[in-house]
């Protein structure tokens, strides 16, 4: 808990502070782009704060970005990102052609290294749906900067060269296991673009 | 300090520097603890809870022999001040090394994978613990309060940004700080107040560059490394992906304290050639040090993606013919996320070379299967993909290979 405290206070201040213009995100049918997701409970839509001006990219979160954010994707075509490149000199993954499984899987770890967290890893890809499409299923671990452990599981699945993303990322201690089954019907309940 | 140009270009914006005369004094004694209430002692209390931080982060690299010979050779380099020097590895894929004056010192494994033999790292930390001995922090706090202040400032203000940012800006813009800030806020703050303790006149580096390489080869390490060093560096630059940063050199030569400039390692060469010969050879052992941590730090210099940095870095790791395997293969894996025309068919190639190695790794041949597969050799790719599950059949990819195998088998 030494760690997880400061974390929490910070999340804190982001709540508060975010709670005039953040937008809800209500239990029910919710969209990014073409791609839809049924959510089985309120969450806040901190995508302004997250997604760094991509259209396509959208953020959740419960407490706070810190705490719990679900990334749900529009299928992103070859040359675009899930994380926004802060400057030309630090550019962030972009999709290529003809990218495999287990290419997704690195662009969406790499993507989230490119966010801030350390030592990230993905493991156990499995093979899963995206409505009717084929998907990859996989989980992540992290470290944020300041050394909590965090945990993360993640969608991938293109079709017709777009390629769509759910993912969600939490501190391992209480916050990931406490939203997995949210998560989980989240992702059961994926519809790609199209 | 001591960084390369490439990590300038994350750091925070350069402030132009009014350039301090630094006092020379007789170097500090070993054990040294400031007076209660000094300058210093604020100075050390600063820099007391930045190394608490540091202990803390994600990066902190444990592992006890390698620590123990970036250690060995700082008390090699400082016999004096070995017991005063605290040594922090962390594994950040930049040229860096700092030396606080209360003996809290990092060194970045983007450093210790840029350094070709030990002597180079005896360099380094030559030059540190010279601004260390020299009480080069301490003699530019009191030459310019004004600057460091102002420095401060720029280090409060980031936290104020930060924060300002959370308010719920709509800019995407400032989202993109929310971003930095969410995952590392106190890390900004961390790491710009490091930054300004560490930012030295160029007398100051001077006086590190010149009586550091005396000290080193006065240990018995080969002072042509500074010269080596340096050059490697600059060829390293020359090869990057950015414009921005092949051009930083005359661009920050202006305002960093630290230019990357021919002229520095010049310097460095003609004060070489009136120092002893070296009596330390050992060329491998910085090798055998690092070697554990190849595959880690280059899967971090990657995700930089400045893929022509990393293949040059490469490139100078693959000189010493050792370790051919996992380089190849990272090698292949620059190529293969680069993406450029020819790229593939030269990624095909280096996972090849890699596979002909004892080190190489498992997956060299899930990657030859899959770059043979998509230049059009399915045969070759069969062959490559079968190889990958027999040498590792409890990947948990395997699934996945076995599905390209059988799309490969009926022909798609
Ligand atoms: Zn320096």
């Amino acid at each position: 808990m030494r760690i997880l405290r400061p974390l929490l206070a910070a999340a804190a201040v982001l709540a508060l502070a975010a709670c005039e213009t953040i937008p809800k995100a209500p239990a029910g049918p919710y969209k990014a782009g073409a791609s839809q997701v049924t959510l089985g409970r309120d969450w806040s839509d901190v995508s302004v704060l997250l997604a760094g001006g991509l259209k396509k990219v959208k953020v959740l979160s419960i407490d706070g970005p810190i705490l719990n954010r679900l990334y749900i994707t529009d299928g992103l075509a070859v040359g675009e990102s899930l994380v926004k490149s802060p400057s030309k000199e630090r550019p962030t993954p972009k999709l290529r052609a003809g990218m495999n499984s287990s290419e997704r899987m690195e662009f969406v770890a790499d993507s989230i290294a490119a966010m801030g967290y350390q030592r990230v890893e993905t493991m156990k890809p499995r093979p899963a749906k995206f409505g009717e499409q084929q998907a990859v299923r996989f989980d992540i671990t992290a470290r944020t900067e300041d050394g909590l452990d965090v945990q993360g599981t993640a969608l991938a699945s293109e079709a017709a060269g777009k390629t769509a993303f759910v993912l969600f990322l939490a501190p391992a201690e209480h916050y990931f296991q406490a939203s997995l089954p949210e998560v989980e019907k989240v992702m059961a309940s994926a519809r790609p673009a199209g | 300090m001591f960084r390369g140009r490439a990590q300038a270009m994350g750091a925070v914006a350069a402030t132009a520097l009014v350039a301090a005369t630094p006092a020379l004094s007789a170097p500090r004694p070993p054990g040294l603890k400031p007076a209660v209430d000094s300058v210093e002692a604020g100075l050390w209390d600063l820099m007391d809870k930045a190394e608490r931080e540091a202990r803390q982060k994600a990066e902190l690299n444990t592992d006890a022999a390698l620590n123990a010979y970036v250690r060995d050779v700082i008390c090699k380099v400082a016999t004096e001040y070995c017991g005063d020097v605290r040594l922090y590895v962390m594994d950040r894929p930049f040229f860096n090394a700092t030396m606080a004056p209360n003996g809290y010192s990092e060194v970045w494994s983007g450093l210790l994978l840029r350094c070709e033999d030990e002597s180079e790292l005896a360099l380094v930390l030559s030059h540190e613990v010279t601004h260390f001995s020299e009480n080069h922090s301490i003699e530019a706090h009191e030459a310019d309060k004004r600057r460091r202040n102002a420095t401060m400032v720029v280090a409060m203000g980031i936290a104020v940004v930060g924060t300002v940012a959370a308010a719920g800006s709509a800019n995407p813009q400032s989202a993109q700080s929310i971003m930095d800030a969410t995952s590392s806020l106190i890390d900004v703050v961390y790491l710009a107040s490091i930054s300004s303790y560490f930012r030295f006149s160029r007398e100051h580096e001077t006086e590190a560059d010149i009586v550091g390489l005396r000290r080193m080869a006065a240990a018995g390490y080969s002072p042509q490394a500074g010269g080596t060093l340096w050059r490697g560096l600059i060829a390293e630059t020359t090869t990057s992906d950015f414009k921005r940063v092949r051009e930083q050199d005359t661009r920050l030569g202006i305002f960093d304290s630290h230019p990357l400039s021919p002229l520095r390692a010049e310097a460095l060469d003609a004060e070489a050639a009136k120092l002893p010969a070296p009596t330390r050879v050992a060329a491998n052992r910085h090798r055998a040090a690092i070697r554990p941590f190849l595959a880690a730090w280059l899967k971090d210099d990657l995700r930089r993606r400045d893929f022509g940095q990393t293949l040059h870095t490469i490139d100078r790791l693959s000189k010493a013919k050792e370790d051919l395997g996992v380089l190849n293969f990272y090698r292949g894996e620059a190529l293969r996320q680069r993406g450029k025309a020819g790229d593939l068919a030269n990624a095909a190639l280096a996972y090849q070379a890699a596979t002909e190695q004892a080190d190489a790794p498992p997956a060299a041949w899930r990657e030859l299967g899959e770059a043979r597969r998509r230049t059009g050799d399915a045969a070759g790719a069969k062959a490559a993909l079968a190889t990958y599950l027999s040498r590792a059949p409890e990947a948990d990819d395997a699934w996945m290979v076995r599905e390209t195998l059988d799309a490969l088998s009926k022909g798609d």
